[in-house]
């Protein structure tokens, strides 16, 4: 970690997605929260796909599974395919428009998500509810903001 | 190459003790976490709290005076009859049951994984507290612990869907198996024969077979009971009685798990 490249801002927006995914929420309005992590994951691929690549999102994907308590190993391979498409094709999705570009973070979603859902499945752990699907959507609404934040952020801090 | 990893971890190592120790430490970070996140909302709490007005506050004791006098009333009958049955019990040669110590934990965080009803304590094993324990609430069964951290623990509940436990109809001794099903207010039975004698209404405690929950305590209620004709099972739902989603305190038995099987979380 190099202190001159203010590589910690992104340590530092990872733990507040972590910490984002602990607020507390009725047991039935889980399913809808934004996914906070996943996004700050993507927006930096995007921006620094020299910096955050695959290693990340595996990592990132362990800690999320400590955190919630379930096996170990079990976001992490959705995340790493969404970011390894997102890799391929940055320098598309950069370029798209606000919807465009919304509707591939959707895409990534859902495939993380539904990856996920089928590891689930093949361990035999209770499937996420249907309604999640929606907290998909709000997570898709959230992208603004967090772009616009972590963007931000990204120029304050000059991260690079 | 990590995917590999991944899939290595989920399906070879998911048990392997190392990991277990890593995710108890996670238990205790996410506690902290939790307590942390939650902070200003206690402060409110206990300001709301002080700033209670006199009168509501005389309404309180009262209320809680009467009740107070009531429960009274009825423990002295339970006492009897919870010597009544001591007796008995000595006269059978049986094995007594070993008086638990409740622990009152409370509850500081929900898993943020949506599809596992589980919450997150702060008591641990510095409290005495093993994974397999009961946790109760003053209604009822809740769940048990899954993983215990040092401080922080966390539980998981009767409608967890990965959760079963072993009941008992209240009224006619019949033994099931309640199964979660991921629904905060359902319980399911699956595999009772089509002719059996429950009814909806019918109190659901827990049997204490297998040795992992106490016997005794209310499970739920059962809310229908399907039983079309030619199948060899009827389905029968119930309610849990305690409320799962509400409530601040939990209470956890503390009593000796030796001999059992690991918990399988």
């Amino acid at each position: 970690m190099n202190n001159a490249q203010a590589t910690w801002v992104i340590y530092v927006t990872f733990l507040v997605g972590l910490i984002l995914m602990l607020i507390p929420l009725p047991m039935e309005w889980r399913v809808i929260r934004p996914d906070a992590l996943t996004l700050a994951l993507f927006y930096w691929v995007m921006a620094l796909p020299h910096r955050v690549g695959i290693f990340t999102a595996f990592c990132v994907g362990l800690l999320r599974d400590l955190m919630q308590g379930s096996p170990l190993g079990l976001s992490s391979p959705g995340l790493m395919l969404a970011t390894l498409l997102l890799l391929m094709n940055y320098q598309r999705v950069r370029q798209y428009d606000l919807l465009l570009q919304c509707l591939v973070i959707l895409s990534l979603l859902c495939l993380s998500a539904g990856i996920e859902q089928w590891i689930r499945s093949g361990i035999e752990l209770p499937l996420v509810p249907t309604g999640a699907i929606l907290g998909l959507l709000l997570s898709v609404l959230c992208w603004v903001p967090t772009r616009t934040v972590l963007r931000y952020f990204r120029r304050y801090f000059e991260v690079y | 190459m990590l995917c590999f990893v991944c899939l290595v971890a989920l399906f070879v190592f998911r048990d392997q003790p190392r990991l277990a120790a890593v995710q108890r430490g996670a238990v205790d970070a996410v506690g902290s976490v939790a307590s942390f996140v939650l902070a200003p909302l206690e402060a409110w709490g206990s300001l709301s709290s002080a700033l209670q007005s006199r009168a509501a506050l005389k309404d309180e004791i009262l209320q809680l005076r009467q009740e107070n006098l009531v429960l009274k009333g009825q423990a002295q009958r339970l006492s009897s009859a919870l010597a009544e049955v001591a007796r008995y019990r000595t006269l059978l040669n049986s094995v007594r049951d070993v008086e638990a110590e409740p622990v009152v934990a409370r509850i500081t965080a929900l898993s943020p994984d949506a599809a596992r009803h589980s919450i997150i304590q702060d008591k641990g094993a510095s409290d005495g507290l093993r994974e397999g324990q009961p946790v109760l609430s003053a209604e009822g069964l809740m769940g048990q612990l899954i993983w215990v951290g040092d401080r922080s623990s966390a539980a998981i509940l009767i409608t967890d869907g990965a959760h079963a436990l072993p009941v008992q109809v209240n009224r006619s001794g019949l033994r099931a198996i309640a199964e979660g099903t991921g629904e905060i207010n359902r319980l399911v039975i699956k595999h009772l024969p089509a002719t059996t004698d429950i009814r909806v209404g019918d109190l659901l405690v827990s049997s204490g077979l297998g040795g992992r929950f106490p016997h005794g305590y209310p499970v739920g209620r059962v809310t229908d009971v399907t039983a079309s004709p030619g199948d060899a099972f009827s389905l029968v739902h119930a309610a849990p009685t305690a409320a799962l989603d509400r409530g601040r305190y939990v209470l956890v038995v503390v009593r000796d798990l030796e001999g059992l099987p690991e918990v399988d979380s």
